[in-house]
């Protein structure tokens, strides 16, 4: 179970004012929310990837900022981190950043491990012969992504944190994703956050949606309520339509202003 | 009248708070990385591998650069010592200007200036970008200590391979500085060494290996403090890069200021 209680971020302007969020073991709960909102930074917060300015998380009862190093290690231990950018290691070849998911002091040359970090990159779709001894440098950016999803789930950890895990990617490999995410959940009852833009996916494999707006969590539901919601600002979210009506009356607006402080100058 | 004052005292000042807090900070990170490398050491935590990787790159592929700049010491002070010493001071001296200035300050200063720009900048680079493009963050989210794991090997390999260097450059820059001496002032091998010897002491090898072992360990503590505080994408790494050098040369000549009030009395 994830616990966000209360939990503050700014950095120059405030970021999270105020995060209450419970995400009960085995559940799985998409957060998405208009871009530079904080998405990346609540994730972070986690498993102490970035420390909240007040309010705490807890991980199965225990906090990542009051209990102490060791719990703080062993939270990092169970949670496992899909990073928006991939943030593979470019000094490593995808073979050796897989192994970087193993439990420390493994061997990379012995069988169990290849076979393991092979299965693991056939999970995301990707050859392991044709990938294994390349560098991140020499990977186009959905291929990257895909190893670092492997190099998460390799671990098999307890809880999974995906920031974006299917954006950039083509429909083949956004379906082969959501599969595995949804699959590695059935098999191992893993607790799932997925922040995401594809409002599709989200509403098919989550037990629940959280809007992120402002700083503060604006809806939090089952994908039936969400659909459902007379809130103008979910009903954006929820549908294309709406969303794309939204874009086109905020660059309205925007053409408006900027017609308006046009005039203003030239007098 | 107030205005005066607070334009040509009050700012001053508060720059200089500023600056004396902005010391202060990096002198409490630096610290708490040190300690952090010294847990990890002696807890086993840094694979022996990676301090052989950085041994390599720091010490072997130095090498030709240290030598180069050793000759280029010892034949320099030669030449202008040599142009120096009038007749009424036997040329002999010039055995002992030249390994003393190279035992005691050329060697080791200029050492540490080619590591600087050889090996502390490119590991700002290195671990500022893998700070901007999150790899420190997987790696702490994959439960691996970046101190273990980067800053470790780096200062280990850093703080051993420098008094080698030193050594290395020493005894080159001693031996270019006697064939130049005998090349270009027609001063015997034996007379050079002879001088040399006269006023040598044991203590000034040490004096010098001191001195590596303190840059040796600085260099690499500065630029990964600084990679580690990289912030703003590839325009971060480039300003922290610089940060760096400008931070360690000034370090350099501040520390290489203190040691002969520290150890020459
Ligand atoms: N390390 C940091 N230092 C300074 N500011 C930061 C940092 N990380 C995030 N921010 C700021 O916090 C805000 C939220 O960033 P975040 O990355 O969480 O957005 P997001 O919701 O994930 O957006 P996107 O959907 O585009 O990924 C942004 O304004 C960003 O500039
Ligand atoms: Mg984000």
């Amino acid at each position: 179970m994830i616990e966000y209680i209360d939990v503050h971020k700014a950095f120059d302007v405030p970021v999270l004012t105020g995060v209450n969020l419970t995400v009960q073991t085995g559940e799985t709960l998409s957060i998405v929310g208009p871009s530079g909102t904080g998405k990346s930074v609540l994730l972070k917060t986690t498993n102490g990837l970035l420390v909240p300015d007040q309010g705490d998380v807890r991980v199965d009862g225990e906090s990542a900022y009051f209990d102490g190093d060791e719990t703080l290690r062993r939270i990092r231990g169970k949670v496992g981190y899909v990073f928006q950018y991939a943030a593979l290691f470019d000094s490593m070849t995808v073979c050796e950043n897989i192994c970087a998911g193993l439990p420390l002091g493994v061997n990379i040359r012995e069988g169990w491990v290849l076979e393991k970090v092979a299965q693991a990159l056939e999970d995301v779709n990707l050859d392991p012969r044709q990938v294994m001894n390349k560098l991140p440098a020499e990977l186009s950016g959905g291929m990257k992504k895909r190893v670092g999803l492997a190099r998460t789930i390799v671990g098999r950890p307890e809880i999974l944190l995906y920031d974006e895990p299917v954006t950039g990617l083509d429909p083949v490999n956004t379906a082969a994703v959501s599969r595995l995410i949804r699959d590695i959940r059935e098999k191992t009852g893993v607790t799932s956050i997925i922040v995401t833009h594809d409002i599709e996916q989200a509403l098919e494999i989550s037990d629940r949606v959280a809007l992120l707006e402002h700083g503060v969590l604006r809806f939090v539901g089952t994908p039936g309520e969400f659909q459902a919601s007379p809130d103008p600002v979910v009903r954006a979210f929820a549908d294309r339509r709406l969303a794309a009506e939204a874009a086109v009356r905020i660059m309205e607006e925007d053409a408006a202003d900027l017609k308006k402080d046009m005039e203003e100058e030239t007098p | 009248m107030n205005k005066l004052i607070r334009r040509g005292l009050l700012r001053p000042l508060a720059r200089v708070g500023r600056t004396a807090e902005a010391v202060a900070e990096h002198a409490g990170q630096m610290a708490s990385l040190s300690w952090g490398v010294a847990a990890a050491t002696l807890r086993g935590r840094v694979s022996m591998r990676s301090i052989i990787d950085q041994f390599w790159e720091m010490g072997v592929q130095s090498l030709p650069l240290v030598l180069v700049t050793a000759v280029i010491s010892g034949v320099v002070t030669t030449q202008q010592g040599g142009y120096q010493l009038t007749s009424t001071i036997p040329l002999y001296v010039l055995g002992s200007v030249v390994a003393s200035s190279v035992v005691l300050e050329l060697g080791p200063v200029m050492t540490s200036f080619v590591l600087i720009g050889r090996v502390g900048a490119r590991i700002t680079a290195e671990i500022g970008t893998m700070q901007v493009s999150e790899q420190i963050d997987a790696l702490h989210s994959l439960g691996r200590d970046p101190i273990a794991v980067l800053a470790a090997p780096r200062v280990i390999a850093g703080t051993i391979t420098t008094p080698l260097l030193v050594s290395i450059a020493n005894v080159v820059g001693i031996f270019a500085g006697m064939v130049a001496a005998r090349l270009s002032l027609g001063l015997g091998y034996q007379s050079f060494l002879y001088g040399a010897r006269m006023y040598w002491h044991s203590w000034d090898l040490l004096y010098s290996i001191n001195k590596g072992i303190v840059f040796g360990f600085i260099i690499p503590l500065i630029s990964v403090h600084m990679g580690f505080r990289t912030r703003g994408g590839a325009e971060g790494v480039g300003r922290s890069t610089t940060a760096a050098v400008v931070f360690m040369i000034i370090s350099l000549l501040v520390l290489d200021a203190t040691f002969p009030s520290l150890f020459l009395n």
